[in-house]
C-alpha cells in the first residue's frame, strides 16, 4: 500500500530539507553513499489456547537507520527518535566508517551502477504488490477473535483425537520512508498477516503433533472462509499416517521431493550459496561458478519479489531498489547472484533488489524473497513410478546448510517409502543429508506441478526476513537418509 | 563507587508513571519493564575494517490485568503523550479478550527483594565507560590473522570477525510494589574463517569468546583457534553407518540438554507436548545425570536475581542423580495446572561432572576408546512429544582414544530418554561464556547413519 508522501514525512516528523541535511552529515567524512531508513512498525498478535482467545498484545517499533558506505565498507547507526539532535548523532556515528582508519574497497567512489544485465528479469517497480484493503492497525480485536474460534472448533470437530489446539494470528504493518544520497525518495506501507496452528493428538497413549501456517502480504481481508477451511483441513490431514509412521532403514537412496514446502531445501541448500555477499567474501561454494553449468538443463531457479500478496513480495527492497524477478539458474547455468548495492558495485552489475533488513536496527544485506524452481515436463506420478526403492518427502523442518562446504541436513516431518514405484509405509523423524551443489546436479526429473508454499517461512541470517519457497516434484538420484 | 546508570532517572520515573497511568485508566494490576542497551560493533573482513555499528535501544513492556483479562504490549516510544494513547489502546484490546482467571502477578512473597542497584551480581565492568571508537578498532584489527598464517595444504581465503561491546539494563516494577534492576556489560569477539585446500574444497569454522569483563576476554586466541578447528576438518572421509560411542564436544553439547529443559517447561507439559510428562520426582534419567540451576553465580554472564515476572531465582537442582526435581512453572501456568509455581525457565543450567571431577575431552575419548566425536550439528530436529531426534553431525572418528579422521555426511538418530540411559561421562570443561554450562558428554550404543 502506498500513501501520499506527506503521510510519511509527517509520520516521521521530517521535511525533505531535513533528509538532505542528514545526508550531508552522513557523508562529512568522505563516505561515497548514504541512505536513511525510517520505520514505524506495529506488530499485533492474538493467541488461542485451551479454547479461548485469552492472550494478545501489540508492539510498536519506531526509528531511523542511517548507513554510510565507503567502497564495500559499512558504517551503521540508528536512532529510536527522529528528533534532529538524535538523528544527527546517529549520522555522525555512521559516518565514522569513512574516516582515516577505514580504507576504501577496490571499487572506490563510483556510485553509479553499471547496467550490464546478466539475467532475464521482469522488473516491475510500478506495481503495488500488496494493496491492503483493511488495515490491521484499525481493526477491532473483536472482529478477529471469531476467526481463531472457528479454527479451534473446526479442528476439534474434525478429529476426536485432538487434545490441544494452539492458534496464533499475527499481523505486522510497517510504514517506511527511505532516502539516499542519490536523491531517491521511496515510501510505502507493508502489511504482513500470519496464522499458525499447532495441534496435539492423542491415540492409545501415544502423542503426535502437527503444525500448519499461512502468511500473506495483505490486510484483514485475507481472513476468508476459504482460508479457515484450508487450515482446518491441513491441520488434521494424514494424521493417521503420522501415528503409523516409522523411521525407515537409513542409507543412500533416491529421494523424491514433494511439490511446495520441499522448496525449503532449495532455499537453504542452494539459495544461500547464491547470495552475493557469501560469494564476494569467497565463502560460497558457487564463488567461481558464474556463467557455468551447475545442473541439468531442465532446471531453472528463480528468486522473485513480484508475486502479488506473497510473503516475500516487495515493491522495492530495503535499499529502495525496485522489486524484481531474478533468474539465478537458467537452463542449468548459473546466471546471477542475489545482490544488494554493495555486492552489485563489487561485481559491476545491476542490483537485483535483494537488499533486505529485519528493521531499522540492521543494515541491509542480500536476502532471498520467494525462491522457487520452475516446473518441468514430468508428471509427479511418473516421477514416483520411476523409483524402485527410495523415499518420498513432503514436509521438512529445521534445515541447515554450511555455506562454504555446501553440506546440508534437513529434518523430515512426513513422507513415505517408495517401493516398486508406489508410495507405501509412512515415515517420520528422519534426516536427509547431502551437499547442495551435488544434490542440484543430481536432480534427474523435474515435475510439471510447480507450487509455492504460503507457510510462515522466516529466513535467519543474523537478522530475520519473511520469505517463501517453492518447488515442483523432483527426483534426486541419491541422498543419505538417516534412519534406524 | 556510584551505581552505573544506563536507564536515566527520568526513564525510570516514566516507567513508574506508565504504571500509574495504566491503573488510572482501569487496569487492576500492572507490570512494567523498561530495558535499554547500547552496543558498538566493529566488523573486520580479511584484516580490514568492514563495518562499524552503533546501536541504542530502549523498550517499555507493559502487562495489563484488566477485568480478569490479560494483555501484553510494548513500545520504544518513551514520550508521555505517546504512552497515553498506547495505554488507551492496550486496555481497549485487553477488554476484548476472553477472561482468564489464572492470569495474575506473582505472589509478592516469591519476588526478588535483593536486586536493588542492578550490580549485585558483579556483571558490570566500569572499564566499559572508557571504551572509545579507536580502542574498539584496535582490538578488532589486532586480533586478525589474515595474511599472517597459511599452511602447506590450505589457504585462508576468508576471515570475517566482529568485536562487540555492550551494556544492558532492565528495570522491572509492578503494582504490588516490586522493584528490580539488573545491569551488565558484555565484551565479545567472534570469527569465522574459511580455508580452501588444494582441490578447491572449502572448510569453515567459527570460534568466539564473551565475558562481562574486558580483562577476561581472550580475544587473541579466537582466530588461531578457528583456524586450528578448520584445519582439523581437512581430508574428511565418509564413514560407514555404525553403532558406537558418541562424544559431544562441550561447544555443542547443549544440543542434547536443551530439549530436556524445554520438556520440563510448564507450557510444554500443559499442552501435552513433552516427552517428560508426569516425571516430577521420578527417576527417568541415569544416576550420573545431575543438572543444577546456578542462577546466582556472581560474575557469570546469564546469572539473574529475577525472572521476567520478577520472581526471585534460587540455586536449585533441576535433575538430581537422574530424578527430575523441578518443572519450570510461571504464575499463569501454576494456576492452570494446579501446581506450585517455580521460575519460568532455567536461568543458568549446569551439568555436573560424572563419573569424576576434572574430565576434559581427551580423557573422555580415552575412556570411550572408539566412536564418533561430534563437534558440530548441521540441521535436524527433535520431536517434543516423543523425544525422538535426528541430527546431522560433523566431527571426527576416534579409535584407542585418538582422533583418526574427520567425517561428514553423517546423521545421529535416537530418542533422548534412550540416549541418556547410555550416559558414560560428563566432563568438567564447559566454558563460562556459554549460556548453558554443558561440558563434553559421552554416550554408548548410539546409532549413526552414513
Amino acid at each position: 500500500m502506498i500513501n501520499d508522501k506527506s503521510y510519511y514525512l509527517d509520520l516521521f516528523s521530517v521535511t525533505e530539507n531535513d533528509l538532505q541535511s542528514l545526508m550531508q552529515e552522513s557523508l562529512r567524512h568522505g563516505g561515497d553513499f548514504a541512505d536513511l531508513y525510517f520505520e514505524d512498525t506495529t506488530c499485533s498478535d492474538l493467541l488461542l489456547m485451551d479454547g479461548e482467545v485469552s492472550s494478545g498484545g501489540f508492539n510498536i517499533d519506531y526509528g531511523v537507520g542511517i548507513r554510510v558506505l565507503k567502497g564495500e565498507k559499512t558504517g551503521y547507526a540508528y536512532s529510536e527518535s527522529t528528533d534532529r539532535t538524535s538523528m544527527r548523532a546517529a549520522a555522525r556515528a555512521a559516518a565514522l566508517i569513512a574516516d582515516g582508519n577505514a580504507s576504501a574497497g577496490r571499487v572506490g567512489a563510483a556510485v553509479e551502477e553499471a547496467s550490464r544485465p546478466r539475467y532475464k528479469g521482469r522488473p516491475n517497480p510500478a506495481a503495488d504488490r500488496y494493496p491492503m484493503l483493511q488495515d490491521w492497525r484499525t481493526c477491532e480485536t473483536a472482529r478477529l477473535v471469531p476467526f481463531l474460534d472457528r479454527l479451534h472448533q473446526g479442528i476439534s470437530e474434525r478429529d476426536k483425537r485432538v487434545v490441544k489446539v494452539i492458534a496464533m494470528l499475527s499481523s505486522q504493518v510497517t510504514d517506511l520512508l527511505m532516502y539516499n544520497s542519490l536523491g531517491e525518495l521511496k515510501y510505502e506501507t507493508r502489511p504482513l498477516g500470519s496464522i499458525s496452528v499447532s495441534v496435539v493428538f492423542q491415540q492409545d497413549g501415544k502423542i503426535e503433533n502437527k503444525s500448519v501456517s499461512r502468511s500473506f502480504r495483505a490486510g484483514v481481508e485475507m481472513l476468508t472462509d476459504a482460508l479457515a477451511d484450508e487450515l482446518v483441513a491441513k491441520a488434521v490431514d494424514r494424521i493417521d499416517d503420522r501415528f503409523g509412521a516409522r523411521r525407515p532403514k537409513g542409507g543412500k537412496m533416491p529421494v523424491v521431493m514433494g511439490a511446495g514446502a520441499s522448496g525449503i531445501l532449495l532455499h537453504e541448500a542452494m539459495g544461500h550459496a547464491f547470495e552475493a555477499d557469501f560469494n564476494r567474501k569467497g565463502q560460497s561454494i558457487f564463488s567461481d561458478k558464474m556463467g557455468r553449468k551447475i545442473c541439468d538443463s531442465s532446471i531453472t531457479v528463480v528468486d522473485d519479489g513480484t508475486i502479488r500478496g506473497n510473503r516475500g513480495a516487495l515493491n522495492f527492497d530495503d535499499e529502495g531498489v525496485p522489486g524484481q524477478r531474478t533468474v539465478l539458474v537458467e537452463d542449468g547455468v548459473l546466471t546471477s547472484y542475489m545482490h544488494d548495492r554493495i555486492s552489485a558495485r563489487y561485481y559491476d552489475v545491476k542490483t537485483t533488489g535483494n537488499g533486505r533488513r529485519e528493521s531499522f536496527r540492521y543494515n541491509p544485506i542480500p536476502r532471498m524473497r520467494a525462491t522457487y524452481m520452475e516446473g518441468g515436463q514430468a508428471a509427479p506420478e511418473e516421477i514416483i513410478a520411476s523409483v524402485k526403492k527410495g523415499i518420498y518427502v513432503d514436509q521438512f523442518s529445521n534445515g541447515q546448510v554450511k555455506i562454504g562446504e555446501g553440506d546440508f541436513t534437513f529434518y523430515v516431518q512426513s513422507g513415505y517409502l517408495i517401493e516398486s514405484g508406489r508410495l507405501t509405509a509412512p515415515v517420520k523423524d528422519i534426516n536427509i543429508i547431502g551437499n547442495g551443489p551435488e544434490a542440484l546436479a543430481d536432480i534427474q526429473l523435474v515435475g510439471n506441478d510447480p507450487l509455492i508454499d504460503d507457510g510462515t517461512w522466516t529466513c535467519g541470517k543474523g537478522q530475520s526476513a519473511p520469505v517463501s519457497c517453492g518447488i515442483p516434484t523432483v527426483l534426486i538420484k541419491k541422498l543419505t537418509v538417516g534412519g534406524e | 563507587m556510584t551505581s552505573p546508570e544506563l536507564l536515566t532517572r527520568e526513564e525510570r520515573e516514566l516507567t513508574l508513571k506508565c504504571m500509574e497511568m495504566a491503573l488510572a485508566k482501569g487496569a487492576q494490576k500492572v507490570r512494567v519493564t523498561a530495558s535499554k542497551s547500547v552496543m558498538d560493533l566493529v566488523g573486520t573482513l580479511n584484516g580490514e575494517i568492514d563495518k562499524v555499528t552503533h546501536c541504542l535501544d530502549r523498550s517499555l513492556s507493559v502487562c495489563l490485568f484488566v477485568d480478569g483479562r490479560f494483555g501484553s504490549f510494548a513500545t520504544n516510544r518513551f514520550d508521555e503523550e505517546g504512552l497515553d494513547a498506547f495505554l488507551d489502546r492496550g486496555i481497549s484490546v485487553t477488554r476484548m479478550l476472553a477472561p482468564d482467571p489464572f492470569r495474575d502477578l506473582p505472589d509478592p512473597e516469591r519476588t526478588a527483594k535483593d536486586a536493588l542497584t542492578g550490580t549485585e551480581l558483579n556483571l558490570y565492568d566500569d572499564y566499559y565507560e572508557r571504551m572509545t571508537p579507536e580502542l574498539r578498532r584496535r582490538l578488532a584489527l589486532d586480533a586478525s590473522l589474515f595474511g599472517k598464517r597459511n599452511g602447506e595444504e590450505w589457504t585462508l581465503i576468508s576471515e570475517e570477525a566482529e568485536y562487540t561491546d555492550s551494556v544492558f539494563e532492565t528495570f522491572l516494577a509492578d503494582s504490588q510494589g516490586l522493584r528490580c534492576r539488573h545491569i551488565e556489560t558484555s565484551f565479545e569477539y567472534g570469527v569465522e574463517v574459511t580455508l580452501e585446500d588444494k582441490k578447491g574444497n572449502k572448510y569453515s569454522k567459527y570460534w568466539w569468546d564473551g565475558t562481562p569483563m574486558l580483562k577476561d576476554l581472550d580475544i587473541n586466541a579466537c582466530c588461531p583457534k578457528a583456524i586450528d578447528l578448520a584445519v582439523e576438518m581437512l581430508h574428511p572421509k565418509r564413514h560407514r553407518s555404525v553403532h558406537t560411542h558418541m562424544v559431544i564436544d562441550t561447544e555443542v553439547a547443549s544440543k542434547v540438554v536443551s530439549p530436556i529443559l524445554r520438556a520440563l517447561n510448564a507450557y510444554s507439559l500443559q499442552q501435552n507436548n513433552s516427552f517428560l510428562l508426569d516425571s516430577l520426582d521420578k527417576q527417568v534419567f541415569p544416576e550420573g545425570l545431575t543438572i543444577l540451576d546456578c542462577s546466582r553465580n556472581a560474575g557469570e554472564s546469564g546469572s539473574r536475581y529475577f525472572d521476567s515476572e520478577g520472581v526471585a531465582t534460587r540455586p536449585t537442582a533441576i535433575i538430581e542423580k537422574g530424578t527430575v526435581r523441578q518443572y519450570f512453572v510461571n504464575t499463569y501456568m501454576a494456576g492452570k495446572m494446579g501446581i506450585a509455581p517455580t521460575v519460568e525457565d532455567a536461568i543458568r543450567p549446569k551439568v555436573m561432572p560424572f563419573p569424576r571431577h576434572g574430565l576434559g575431552r581427551d580423557e573422555i575419548l580415552s575412556l570411550c576408546g572408539e566412536g564418533i566425536l561430534v563437534t558440530g550439528f548441521n540441521g535436524g530436529n527433535s520431536n517434543a512429544a516423543t523425544g525422538n531426534f535426528s541430527y546431522g553431525i560433523e566431527g571426527f572418528a576416534f579409535k584407542d582414544g585418538r582422533i583418526t579422521h574427520s567425517i561428514r555426511d553423517m546423521v545421529v538418530t535416537g530418542s533422548f530418554l534412550d540416549l541418556w540411559s547410555h550416559l558414560v561421562a560428563c566432563g568438567e570443561d564447559a566454558r563460562l561464556c556459554q549460556a548453558r554450562l554443558v561440558p563434553t558428554l559421552a554416550f554408548s550404543d548410539v546409532d549413526f547413519s552414513a
